[in-house]
């Protein structure tokens, strides 16, 4: 009678089963993972670097070079900033920023003046906005129209209004994008959030 | 059933997207942009390929009350690999389709074949069934990004056609359109192109 049952009939198969192939999936899963693990590293690094050198309008044809002789990292209250430098003159600081969007968290770089007043440029690294719509605050007309504006306007940090697209925008507003007005705030007030925090912990630092 | 039998049934008389009408959501996001769409359909073909083999081959094995949940779990790793593999290999693809590709997940298509076909047929009929279903698949996708393109954008894979005195059709580039294109589209193969072949 013990035999009667094979074991594909037992009540526990399901489960077994599921475990099994649990396992065997996860194990291929995780050795994807490993294999490709370097190289997409290596690749993020460079788009990193890549990006940095842009922002300050420096060559990358000859990336590791020209990131070492101009680019120092540097750490402030446990995070980690950038600073160009020409020989001994600076030539501005970058931060990565970070921030909520519609979907997931945008990661952007933004290059500013040594005064810290002034944007030279921002880039959004990582986003999950949607597709066609939020999506294109990674696009060149969106992102340069942060290029050059004050950050900072008599001692306080500047949080951009948001207008139309098709509108002209004034020095302290930015056109956001139809259809994502989420995505174009959360771009935005990222900015405000990171950047007055950012110049209060350097000047803190710089007093001290 | 011949294997050019199960091919040419799969990818067009039960076509996925028009006779079945799965696989829209996709099919209406991706759609703007003919390049976006031919990566979305080459990625669906792959998964289809493999997640479909693959369940064929353990089918006798699957216990029936847990079968949704182990063709979830294959489909998902094999679309996992497919993202691994563009971040690897072809980074600005992958960064150019980013969400697109972990949508393939919840392509109804693939489920649909799983269990439509590869739960009873042998792993190698399920492949050329899968490839079939992705290839039909694509084959849509591609007509209807065509259209969006060229009045959205002008353009036909990045590269512009139409000059300067065309006036761009914004409808075209938004999801929408999408729902129009395939609409007229699955109108005219129900209707006179079905009439001719009589199907």
């Amino acid at each position: 009678m013990a035999e009667a049952k094979s074991l594909r009939e037992r009540r526990f198969y399901p489960v077994l089963f599921m475990i099994i192939i649990t396992v065997i999936f996860v194990g291929l899963l995780a050795t994807f993972y490993q294999l490709t693990r370097e190289r997409v590293e290596t690749h993020r690094q460079m788009v990193f670097k890549t990006t940095i050198l842009q922002l300050f309008e420096l060559p990358t044809d000859d990336l590791q070079s020209t990131y070492d002789a101009y680019i120092q990292e540097k750490m402030l209250d446990g995070r980690l900033y950038y600073a160009a430098m020409d020989g001994d003159s600076l030539i501005g600081y970058c931060l990565p920023i970070s921030g909520s969007g519609l979907w997931s968290t945008i990661h952007a770089m933004v290059a500013v003046s040594p005064q810290l007043d002034r944007i030279r440029k921002i880039e959004i690294l990582e986003q999950n906005e949607t597709p066609g719509l939020g999506g294109r605050i990674t696009e060149e007309w969106f992102t340069g129209q942060f290029a050059g504006k004050m950050l900072v306007q008599s001692g306080t940090a500047v949080l951009f209004e948001l207008i139309a697209e098709d509108e002209p925008a004034g020095p302290m507003q930015i056109n956001q994008i139809t259809g994502a007005t989420a995505s174009s705030k959360a771009v935005v007030d990222m900015l405000y959030k990171e950047m007055s925090g950012f110049q209060q912990t350097l000047i803190q630092g710089a007093a001290q | 059933m011949t294997k050019k039998e199960i091919f040419i049934n799969s990818a067009f008389k039960e076509n996925a997207i028009w006779s079945q009408i799965l696989g829209i959501c996709s099919a209406l996001a991706v759609t703007n942009l003919m390049m976006n769409s031919l990566v979305m359909g080459l990625g669906v073909i792959f998964t289809l390929a493999l997640s479909s083999s693959t369940i064929s081959l353990i089918r006798d094995l699957i216990p029936k009350r847990v079968r949704m949940m182990v063709q979830t779990l294959i489909i998902a790793s094999y679309v996992i690999i497919v993202d691994l593999i563009l971040k690897a290999y072809m980074p600005q693809m992958s960064k150019a389709l980013g969400p697109y590709i972990g949508l393939i997940i919840t392509n109804c298509i693939i489920m649909g074949r799983a269990e439509a076909f590869a739960g009873k047929n042998p792993p190698l009929d399920s492949m050329i069934d899968g490839i079939g279903a992705g290839v039909g698949y694509t084959v849509v996708l591609m007509v209807i990004a065509t259209i969006r393109e060229l009045f959205g954008f002008g353009s036909l894979f990045g590269i512009q056609i139409l000059g300067e005195w065309f006036t761009r059709w914004s409808i075209m580039v938004m999801a929408p359109s999408a729902f129009f294109v395939l609409a007229v589209l699955i109108w005219i193969i129900h209707g006179p192109i079905a009439a001719k072949v009589g199907k």
